[in-house]
């Protein structure tokens, strides 16, 4: 009994030692001191954490929570289970919108990737003016409000006074009235919103490319597409990774200027899930069926995000 | 260590979190079922309604109520309301009423918010299709019955019965008057269109109509005037279906709901023969149709000579437009076969009261309400600033010797020519959504009238109740 218990000992006392040795070993700080460090980090970490947890993590679940309840105006009317999921799948507004959010995705998605992409390699090696002056005309769509930006683009596509028909002589065409124009117009203008914050990402990251690896490659022969294929790709994998999944996020939550421009309408040729969650809550007051509409554009959403991680780090 | 305290909080957050949410789908429940112990209990106590509250208001506890108020008329900003609640302030100091104005464009989300997490406003300034199609009906509102037992002898019928749901009264009216439409005046007089209008019952027959459009369309393509289209039909959007609905219903003397409100009517023969007319309309040029044109942009194109015709027309939108306008525009009834219109209702508009639970404020907010209602001075007011005209019938003329009571004659005259109001039809609210594809699926893809109007009736009687 002796021995075993000095063999316990004995045994113990290297992972003892290993664990007290770990903190001093590898960064010559006491365990009182990380302790310390910890807990501040704990700190500054808390505000946003409390943040992130109230106003996002308790509303996913409340959303989960509600879409299994017969929920109005009036308040909760009892129990759904699973007739607002059934319900869902049975709806014909729910797959319109479920195609078009499918479509603005597929679109835009890799134009905006593609787009940014080639503006940011065309401009990154310019001198700063130039440079700054191109990244500036690119951002301020972003910068501008949805409002403002709808308000120009209602102009310039105004049937009757609109500059897109005085100058193709259509007047009187109602680009965002015709079923199969409207969704189109909704993808160009989400498209001219979308590229700012990519570009000016690609420039930054295409800086960041190490000059030396590219001048080493060139001296042994590569062409431009191999330098940019075999080392700039690669190098900026990370930044397309982001923007992919930045693009495709808003491109499913595209909403404001579906409800400035069309609200979904006409004949829903541009009602999207994100809208249909809006209408459904706020037009028609039915939050249970809203909210069943919201957990399933949060898992589509979610399941595009993870098989573009999966591909990235296949690509990598 | 750490993570596990940081763990439990998290957990802690989360389960106050939805025990939070729970409780309050819990109270906003029972609001429904509560209302008529609540209603009971104030109806005790404010039998003598106004002059008890007047009496007592010396000695009364102090209460604060809330006010939201949609943009009718000139009420489009909080301080429109400001000498309104200083004469109320005069008899009632013990209560303070706080003003929120909001619009028609988010004042639903607005609205919806607000109640949806109970903190939805005491009195709310709109009309019956939203305080007793939605509210009453979601059992929020308060009974207003003693109200009108009091002072509503003089109220019409027709509003009346738009003010009640199931025998109880759930809205108090002030103001009303009846949606027309409206002509340019000098380009219907170049275009020689004026024969076909009577200028002094501002009435015409279906034909007239269809003449007169025609008439606007070839001065159009001669050069003689220079609008851009005759007129449009708007078919995006929410707001202004009245004016589009009007105009299917009387053209051929149809009805938008069936005598007994059980069913939804477009697919009538005499609606879908409206249907047809308008289409043929479009397609042969004197009309023309947008999909993505809501009521308030073709408002702007009448206004700015795109087109020649609004079908959304009342006092109010003149009073907005006017000062854009260069050109008369003239109101006119909708076109009908007998010519005889029979016009929607603009409005009422008036006041519910919610009851969230709390005697003390539903108190207040009623003696609110039967002051502006029924104190002529400041109900005078009220009424001026909604543009209307009051629904007591004994106010008389209320605009009689204002420098623009002729601005406001025609719209009296069209009040002539109210007709059935069906804003309370089971249903209402997902009607008018189906409405708009309607219109855009006839109007702008040629689809078959009777084919679309039997989808429409068919989806519309789906929630009629």
């Amino acid at each position: 009994m002796a021995q075993n218990t000095d063999v316990a000992t004995a045994a113990a006392a290297p992972r003892k030692a290993k664990k007290s040795q770990k903190p001093s070993g590898t960064s010559g700080m006491s365990r009182a001191l990380v302790r310390r460090e910890t807990i501040s980090a704990y700190c500054f970490l808390l505000p946003s954490l409390v943040f992130f947890v109230g106003f996002v993590v308790v509303p996913m679940f409340i959303c989960l929570f509600y879409s299994f309840l017969d929920y109005g105006l009036g308040g909760v009317a009892g129990f759904a289970g699973l007739d607002n999921y059934i319900q869902l799948f049975q709806d014909e507004v729910f797959h319109k919108g479920f195609m078009n959010t499918l479509l603005i995705v597929v679109v835009a998605v890799p134009t905006v990737t593609a787009f940014s992409l080639w503006v940011g390699s065309a401009i990154y090696k310019m001198h700063t003016i130039p440079r700054s002056f191109f990244r500036c005309v690119f951002y301020l769509p972003v910068v501008t409000g949805s409002v403002a930006v709808t308000v120009v683009w209602k102009w310039i596509l105004h049937p009757y006074n609109g500059l897109l028909n005085q100058i193709a002589g259509t007047t009187g065409f109602d680009w965002l009235g015709n079923a199969s124009t409207a969704i189109w117009f909704i993808i160009l203008i989400l498209f001219t919103t979308s590229i700012g914050q990519p570009i000016v990402l690609y420039v930054a990251a295409l800086g960041n490319v190490d000059t030396s690896i590219i001048e080493a490659a060139q001296v042994d022969g590569a062409t431009k597409l191999q330098v940019f294929w075999k080392i700039k790709w690669p190098a900026i994998m990370s930044t397309t990774l982001y923007v992919l999944v930045i693009t495709t996020i808003n491109s499913f939550q595209c909403f404001a200027l579906i409800q400035l421009l069309t609200r979904g309408g006409p004949l829903n040729s541009t009602m999207t899930i994100m809208y249909q969650v809006y209408d459904t809550a706020y037009r028609l007051q039915d939050f249970g069926y809203a909210n069943a509409i919201g957990v399933i554009l949060a898992i589509i959403i979610a399941i595009f995000s993870a098989i573009q991680f999966k591909l990235a780090k296949t690509d990598n | 260590m750490i993570k596990k305290v940081l763990a439990i909080l998290m957990t802690l957050c989360l389960v106050l979190g939805l025990a939070a949410c729970s409780s309050s789908g819990e109270t906003a429940a029972p609001a429904a079922t509560e209302a008529p112990a609540a209603t009971e209990a104030a109806d005790a106590t404010e039998a003598p309604a106004d002059s008890a509250a007047t009496d007592d208001s010396a000695s009364a506890e102090p209460v604060e109520i809330s006010l939201w108020s949609f943009n009718i008329g000139s009420f489009t900003e909080t301080s429109s309301w400001d000498s309104v609640i200083a004469a109320f302030n005069e008899v009632h100091p013990e209560i303070t009423v706080t003003v929120n104005a909001i619009n028609y464009q988010d004042g639903d989300q607005r609205l919806t918010t607000a109640i949806s997490s109970g903190t939805g406003p005491d009195i709310i300034f709109e009309g019956p299709e939203r305080i007793v199609g939605n509210y009453a009906r979601e059992g929020l509102m308060a009974d207003l019955s003693d109200l009108w037992t009091a002072s509503g002898s003089d109220i019409s019928e027709g509003i009346s019965s738009l003010s009640q749901l199931d025998g109880t009264y759930y809205f108090f009216p002030i103001s009303a008057a009846a949606h027309c439409m409206a002509i340019n005046y000098e380009v219907f007089e170049a275009a020689g269109a004026l024969q076909y209008i009577d200028e002094e019952t501002r009435t015409w027959t279906t034909d007239d109509f269809v003449a007169a459009m025609a008439a606007v369309r070839d001065a159009i393509e001669a050069g003689t005037v220079s609008v851009a289209v005759p007129g449009i039909i708007y078919c995006g959007a929410q707001g202004g279906d009245q004016g589009t609905r009007a105009l299917v219903n009387n053209l051929y003397s149809d009805y938008f709901v069936t005598e007994d409100g059980s069913s939804y009517n477009a697919n009538s023969a005499k609606n879908v023969q409206a249907l047809t007319l308008l289409q043929t309309m479009v397609n042969d040029g004197s009309l023309s149709a947008n999909a993505s044109f809501a009521a308030s942009d073709e408002l702007q194109a009448f206004a700015n000579q795109t087109c020649a015709v609004s079908f959304c027309w009342n006092y109010s939108n003149y009073a907005q437009y006017a000062a854009q306008t260069q050109f008369t525009p003239f109101a006119m009834a909708f076109p009908s076969d007998d010519g005889v219109p029979e016009l929607e209702m603009a409005g009422p508009y008036g006041f519910g009261v919610f009851d969230k639970g709390d005697a003390a404020k539903v108190e207040a907010a009623k003696t609110f309400v039967d002051f502006v209602c029924n104190d002529q001075t400041a109900g005078v007011e009220v009424v001026k600033a909604t543009g209307f005209f009051p629904v007591h019938t004994d106010w008389g003329d209320v605009y009689a010797g204002d420098a623009d009571a002729a601005d406001r004659a025609p719209f009296a005259l069209m009040s002539d020519y109210l007709g059935r109001s069906y804003a309370l039809t089971g249903g209402w609210t997902e009607q008018r959504a189906l409405w708009w594809p309607l219109l855009a699926e006839i109007m702008t893809t040629g689809a078959d009238p009777q084919t679309a109007a039997d989808n429409y009736v068919a989806q519309a009687n789906a929630n009629i109740g």
